[in-house]
């Protein structure tokens, strides 16, 4: 049903963004004058209605293949769905995404001690005192060596002290 | 330039006053540890190596990642014989053969005669790419608009045909990755298409927080949902210790002609764009059973078994490295990160390449050489002190692959790229439960910007002739952009052909039925 659901929702964007969004500027005129070139919304457009073909076909198919299936019902999706917002799959999602709105304003070394911490203990280490040790070290020892040694540019937050520590940290080196 | 300056020139690129040297071996060392745990791929690999690239140069970006890609395809082989794990999916053939082994306690002569096999077919791919790369660049020289876009839309075609099970699901993928090939600006005119408003996408889609997103990211979620992992108590051996031994003369002699056929064809194979080092694996796996005096001995642990496989994949990878370098086209994955690496340095791939930095060549084959023959030694030396890589449990590993994938994404300097880099991640799982194929987004996403760049082009051109000879209508002019050239006309009756083959290979198979 997942598979289903997936399909129509990417049938319905994609006839949205053909009619709205192919193209978000107007063409200028200067181009449209000259009759040698291809209009910039040609390929767009082309791809998009190739897809709405084979997404149409495999909608079919998925429909077809699953007649009768006990699963294929809305109820069951709701349960598997139900299942999988429970998953260790879906908070480590949700803490990557948290991890790239933070990095930002935290910089690079605490974030990357929040990643290791959290994803740590998602995947099972039971001793959270020795991953928090880790964690930090690793933050703190990646940023040295990207930073410091390979002048690889990394975020250093926009909180005061935190942007501090990252600068007292790449001039270690 | 000489295939002899080449060869100096190749030589001083990659020792570059001993550091060079050294990070080709840090390289190695990875790319090996890399390729030897379970669920990194090869391709992840390449995508981690990334990390330590950005403050590099173009050539010297190229040798590290080229000896990452190599050595990352090798050390897969290990798990594949001590744990029936293949540490990369290239190495999925050397199981049948490579488990069974072990497991009669002659893990060592099958690591032995796996290292052997992949560094004898790798330095057969590194001499085919190099004799062959700078003659075809100069031919392709001379390809129309059209024929490139023919020759690059064969990459994807062919991509659908391999996929014989989901070829649907296939195509859409690759669509998929031709569509977001288009956000940002188009080639020819400038103007925004599917930003949605977003000045960030005015630029493009970022190719390499996508990949880093689909391959690492992707990944390491997937991980998150396994219960059981691997633990280094799994592995047969004396607790965990093997050591290599390399075949003798006489039983190297009895898999030559395996080596030399699954080298030619594991370098074939890697050639053509799309297809790569797992398809190269098991298509010359089932070619030596096929050929054998004795198949009904493969799977049960025989070493041609190993040789066919492990020749075959490495051979790819050399293979992968000609389209590259010779007409912009990456042969694979990993080739397709390599390629979005030297982008982001302002290497514009393709046949002019070579012809004007021949030292992409040289510095290419090169590596490869020095990379097939260290790659070796420090396999021996990490298949000895394999427990103890693998006892590193995975809530550890994991998080690290997160990390230097966060590193990867970040490095341009631009905080979207994350945010690019984990929607890619959460992508791919959608795309894994919508049966689609990601490598297939993958390709289209490299391969769209240059396939409607050479189309625009083309179309141009079929415009000015068809005006010349009176035939102005719009159908007229795509027909001529698309079979224009007779190489043009030839490679697009074949992506046809392939296309189609959804549709009239079924027929065929009911009508043999029907007969039979």
């Amino acid at each position: 049903m997942f598979e289903l659901i997936c399909n129509v929702l990417l049938f319905v964007a994609l006839g949205y963004t053909y009619f709205t969004h192919v193209l978000e500027a107007k063409v200028p005129k200067s181009y449209l004058k000259n009759p040698n070139v291809l209009h910039p919304s040609v390929w767009p457009k082309v791809i998009i209605i190739l897809l709405l073909i084979c997404i149409a076909v495999n909608i079919y198919k998925i429909i077809k293949k699953n007649k009768g299936n006990p699963e294929f019902t809305f109820s069951a999706f709701a349960k598997n769905s139900v299942a999988f917002f429970k998953s260790k799959m879906f908070i480590g999602m949700v803490v990557l995404v948290i991890a790239s709105l933070v990095l930002e304003p935290l910089g690079f070394v605490v974030t990357a001690a929040l990643i290791m911490f959290c994803y740590g203990m998602l995947l099972g280490e039971k001793k959270w005192w020795r991953l928090a040790i880790i964690s930090v070290v690793l933050g703190i020892a990646l940023h040295i060596v990207f930073s410091g040694l390979l002048n690889v540019n990394l975020p250093r937050g926009t909180v005061d002290f935190l942007r501090s520590f990252s600068l007292f940290l790449e001039n270690l080196i | 330039m000489s295939l002899g300056e080449m060869f100096v020139s190749g030589l001083s690129a990659v020792w570059g006053g001993g550091t060079m040297f050294l990070m080709v071996i840090v390289a190695i060392i990875l790319g090996t540890i890399f390729g030897a745990l379970p669920g990194v791929s090869a391709t992840m690999a390449v995508a981690l190596g990334l990390t330590f690239t950005y403050t590099m140069g173009p050539v010297p970006a190229i040798v590290f990642l080229t000896a990452i890609y190599c050595s990352s395809i090798t050390g897969g082989s290990i798990t594949a014989i001590l744990f029936k794990i293949p540490g990369v999916p290239s190495s999925a053939p050397t199981t049948f053969d490579g488990y069974p082994m072990a497991q009669r306690g002659e893990a060592g002569k099958a690591l032995g005669v796996a290292l052997l096999a992949s560094a004898i077919g790798g330095l057969f791919s590194a001499l085919v790419m190099f004799l062959l790369s700078a003659p075809l660049s100069r031919a392709a020289l001379a390809f129309s608009n059209g024929d490139m876009f023919a020759i690059t839309f064969l990459g994807l075609s062919i991509l659908v045909v391999l996929d014989t099970k989901h070829m649907l699901t296939t195509i859409i993928s690759g669509l998929l990755g031709l569509l977001l090939a288009c956000i940002g600006q188009d080639p020819m005119a400038g103007v925004a298409r599917l930003t949605f408003g977003q000045n960030s996408l005015l630029s493009g889609m970022e190719m390499i927080p996508v990949l880093i997103g689909l391959f690492a990211v992707t990944e390491v979620l997937k991980q998150t949902n396994t219960k059981k992992r691997l633990s280094a108590e799994d592995g047969v051996g004396n607790k965990g210790k093997v050591n290599t031994k390399m075949p003798t003369v006489k039983e190297l002699l009895s898999i030559k002609w395996t080596l030399l056929r699954c080298s030619v064809v594991g370098c074939v194979v890697g050639i053509l764009p799309g297809a790569g080092a797992t398809i190269a694996s098991f298509m010359c796996y089932t070619m030596e059973n096929k050929l054998s005096k004795y198949p009904e001995k493969f799977g049960t642990g025989i070493i041609d078994g190993i040789a066919a496989s492990e020749a075959a994949n490495n051979a790819a990878t050399g293979g992968a490295m000609v389209p590259l370098l010779c007409l912009g086209i990456p042969g694979g994955n990993a080739a397709a990160v390599m390629a979005s690496a030297l982008a982001l340095k302002g290497v514009q791939m393709g046949p002019r390449l070579l012809n004007v930095q021949p030292e992409f060549l040289s510095a290419t084959f090169i590596t490869m050489i020095i990379t097939n023959i260290v790659m070796v030694i420090v396999a021996i030396g990490i298949a000895k002190v394999f427990a103890q890589i693998l006892a590193i449990p995975y809530y550890y590993l994991g998080p690290i692959i997160l990390l230097l994938a966060t590193i990867g994404s970040f490095s341009e300097g631009n905080f979207v790229g994350v945010t690019v880099m984990v929607l890619a991640g959460i992508l791919g799982i959608v795309v894994k439960y919508m049966h689609l194929n990601s490598a297939a987004i993958v390709l289209g996403l490299v391969l769209g910007g240059m396939c409607e760049k050479y189309f625009s082009q083309a179309f141009q051109k079929a415009h000015i002739v068809s005006a010349e000879m009176g035939a102005g209508d719009y159908v007229s002019k795509v027909f001529g952009a698309l079979f224009g050239t007779p190489i043009g006309a030839v490679v697009m009756t074949a992506c046809i052909l392939l296309l189609l083959s959804p549709i009239y290979m079924p027929l065929i198979k009911k009508a043999r039925a029907k007969k039979a």
